[in-house]
């Protein structure tokens, strides 16, 4: 084999690797998604309409359990409601 | 029976029977010939114009829209009109995009085809849809209309305006058999270097904006990323699925002829609100026509479309 044909070869892997890579955070993204924004947002909309976390929360703590949840629960069932 | 009908059967006595043989709309060959050509020579009248306001419109919403992100970073941006003009930009870049897909503001081999592509290409960002997907899909969309599984916008359908509202968000579901799913099949289907780009290109943008999203929000600009980005394009994408694909062809069933498979319907929101999808029929007979037109062509197209079996009662 020349050596054009291996580096084609070793091309074509990392396309293929990098796609695989790809579809696996995009088949994780509502989890990711959970935990990347809404928590965040559910912690933000607390502080703008002054409101407190239960159970002595930090406020990004519970924007965590609430986000990662609803977003596991989203990967799991398909549906965000 | 009407008169048509009645010569076009094969057991009416010889002498009256038509000269030639009748189709089911009770034309024969010529009839339709004559009549194409006329369609043809008015639709002629409304192609090309100036398109050059597609591409300042294009451009400087997108240039607005992406200010607001630095500006609102700054805590100078009026966020709640910010939400507005974004929801406004995310419809309002389909409509330009749009001309694009059909190149009609710059044809291949013209010198303007670079400002087509360019409007194109920065027109649907708001929305997260490449444009080399949009264009796929839509064109994919006009080549096999209202067909259940090659028309990439069949998942669109609904039995009522409620169910159509409901499912424009139910389709964009992780889980859910929907547009992007259905996308992805016929792309597989398609095989080509341009469906593979568009795959891509896809998923590239989808995680350009779950960054961009993710690394707002974990600095403290979570509701500013929302209102800009996030809520506008769930909004303009449901919007854009009801008035594009739901409205202009519901219902979609059996429904692929030429002037069968677009309906001419009266919006509640008007013509500018419903960014002149009542006139859509003008459109699928003849997409080089631009948006502006539409509206004018059908009138003058209108007694042909009559003649065609379109019904043409509500405008």
């Amino acid at each position: 084999m020349n050596p054009s044909n291996i580096a084609y070869l070793n091309g074509l892997w990392e396309v293929n690797a990098m796609a695989t890579v790809l579809k696996q955070v995009l088949a994780w993204m509502p989890f990711f998604f959970g935990i990347g924004f809404i928590a965040p947002l559910v912690a933000q909309m607390m502080v703008l309409w002054d409101i407190p976390a239960p159970f002595g929360m930090s406020r990004i703590a519970f924007g965590l359990i609430i986000g990662g949840s609803w977003g596991l629960v989203a990967n799991i069932r398909g549906r965000w409601l | 029976m009407s008169e048509q009908e009645l010569l076009a059967r094969s057991d009416a006595p010889a002498a009256d029977r038509a000269a030639f043989p009748l189709g089911p709309d009770g034309m024969d060959r010529y009839t339709r010939r004559d009549l194409r050509k006329e369609e043809i020579a008015i639709a002629r009248q409304f192609h090309g114009g100036a398109m050059w306001p597609y591409a300042v419109a294009a451009f400087g919403c997108f240039a607005i829209w992406l200010s607001f992100f630095p500006l609102a970073i700054m805590g100078v941006l009026n966020l709640p009109l910010a939400f507005v003009l974004s929801c406004i930009f995310c419809v309002g870049g389909y409509v330009t995009s749009h001309e694009a897909m059909h190149s009609n503001i710059g044809r291949p081999g013209t010198n303007t085809r670079w400002l087509n592509e360019a409007v194109g290409a920065v027109s649907t960002i708001p929305i997260v849809f490449p444009f080399s997907m949009a264009r796929l899909m839509h064109l994919e969309h006009h080549y096999h209309t209202n067909h259940p599984d090659k028309d990439p916008d069949y998942t669109d359908e609904a039995p009522n305006m409620w169910a159509a509202w409901y499912k424009t968000w139910y389709n964009r579901q992780p889980g859910v058999d929907g547009s992007i799913h259905h996308y992805k099949r016929i792309l597989a289907d398609m095989g080509t270097p341009e469906a593979r780009r568009a795959l891509v290109e896809t998923m590239l943008l989808q995680l350009v904006f779950m960054g961009t999203l993710f690394t707002m929000a974990w600095n403290g600009y979570a509701i500013e990323a929302a209102l800009i980005w996030w809520l506008p394009r769930h909004i303009g994408l449901s919007y854009i699925r009801f008035f594009l694909s739901w409205a202009p062809h519901h219902p979609r069933e059996g429904k692929t002829g030429r002037y069968e498979n677009t309906n001419v319907f009266k919006s509640r929101v008007g013509h500018i609100l419903s960014m002149g999808m009542q006139y859509h029929v003008v459109h699928h007979l003849y997409p080089g026509i631009p948006n502006h037109r539409t509206k004018e062509a059908y009138y003058a197209l209108k007694p042909i479309l009559k003649v065609r079996g379109v019904d043409v009662s509500p405008l």
